[in-house]
């Protein structure tokens, strides 16, 4: 791989399987969980991609994470991405396998649409599940909850 | 069916910018629908009674998943289509006009009429959440089979052909083997609430 290549892969966190993504959502026990599941390929996800580093930039007391479900032909596009926007929150990968197995394994009321937006409180408990073209205030919705979840 | 699932789901505290998954649920029967084809001329599905099974498919044009299927799609159509089996796309996307549609469809060589889903009224009632996405009706418009076509986008590492295993098992009077599956999908871009 050449240097800028090497650069380019830099900027991703890692590859995360379904229980890897449970675990990632877990390491944060103590704070709310944005969870973000997109692709480069969904125009909705890149529109509001922005506001979801917004979101970060503000919410200090929550933790953000997000997961790419790009296939690896597109990680390219992936890397050069997120090379150019520099997220506050680390972009994982899906790790190669089934898409069943990961949907299911991320969350069973997951459709596999994206966008798609996971909300935990601090407990871990899910409250929020978006499925689909959702907004910024959906998500403040969701953590409003989960930080009166208790 | 459905207002027990949405009630489990207000219930259990979630959030959801979509009906629930699975709001028709397999084993319901199929409730009759008109709606325009790319002409403008009301379809309904009443004319299909008597066929061996119904495919519905909610589609798009501009969605990188539901293109990648698009051969596939029009191949599956013209090979049960011969064996008595009906396909309809529907198209419920606030976006995608009815000419963009009607170009899509001729471009892509389909043999099936795509019909046009003003205001996402069928998208809600049956719950499809993605494009592609796939409902199977037996000839008694009982629905066998939900899901995805097959999975793999790509078509080049295909392990399991999802909707034609159910389509043969269907033609064979077997039951459906797998009878809702998952796949990554575009989001059907609905009109506001």
């Amino acid at each position: 791989m050449s240097a800028a290549g090497l650069l380019l892969a830099a900027v991703l966190a890692g590859q995360l399987d379904a229980a890897g993504v449970g675990r990632a959502v877990a390491a944060h026990r103590g704070r709310p969980v944005v969870l973000a599941l997109w692709a480069t390929w969904c125009e909705p996800c890149i529109k509001d991609f922005p506001a979801l580093e917004a979101l970060a930039r503000e919410r200090k007391d929550v933790a953000f994470i997000s997961v790419s479900i790009d296939e690896p032909e597109d990680r390219k596009t992936l890397e050069a991405f997120v090379a150019g926007r520099r997220p506050p929150f680390p972009v994982y990968v899906r790790a190669a396998g089934p898409d069943q197995a990961f949907i299911d394994g991320v969350d069973r009321e997951w459709s596999g649409v994206v966008p798609v937006t996971l909300v935990y409180d601090r407990d871990g408990r899910r409250l929020g599940l978006l499925q689909g073209e959702h907004t910024r205030a959906d998500i403040e919705k969701a953590l409003a909850r989960a930080k009166a979840a208790r | 069916m459905r207002l027990t699932r949405l009630a489990v789901i207000a219930a259990a505290g979630l959030t959801a910018a979509l009906p629930a998954a699975g709001a028709v649920a397999i084993g319901e029967k199929l409730q009759p629908f008109k709606l325009n084809d790319v002409s403008g001329k009301a379809v309904d599905l009443a004319v299909l009674q008597g066929k061996k099974a119904v495919v519905l498919m909610f589609i798009a044009t501009q969605c990188p998943v539901s293109n990648a299927y698009n051969e596939r799609m029009a191949a599956l159509s013209r090979e049960y289509g011969a064996q008595g089996v009906a396909f309809v796309g529907i198209n419920s996307n606030r976006q995608e006009s009815v000419e963009e549609i009607a170009g899509h469809s001729a471009q892509h060589g389909f043999a099936f009429p795509v019909l046009k889903d003003v205001g996402n009224v069928q998208a809600d009632h049956f719950g499809a959440q993605v494009t592609p996405e796939i409902y199977v009706y037996d000839p008694g418009w009982v629905l066998r089979y939900h899901g995805r076509i097959d999975d793999d986008r790509s078509g080049a590492n295909v392990k399991s052909q999802d909707l034609r295993h159910a389509l043969d098992a269907l033609l064979g009077g077997q039951p459906v083997p797998v009878a809702e599956t998952k796949a990554f999908g575009c989001t059907i871009k609905r009109v506001a609430q």
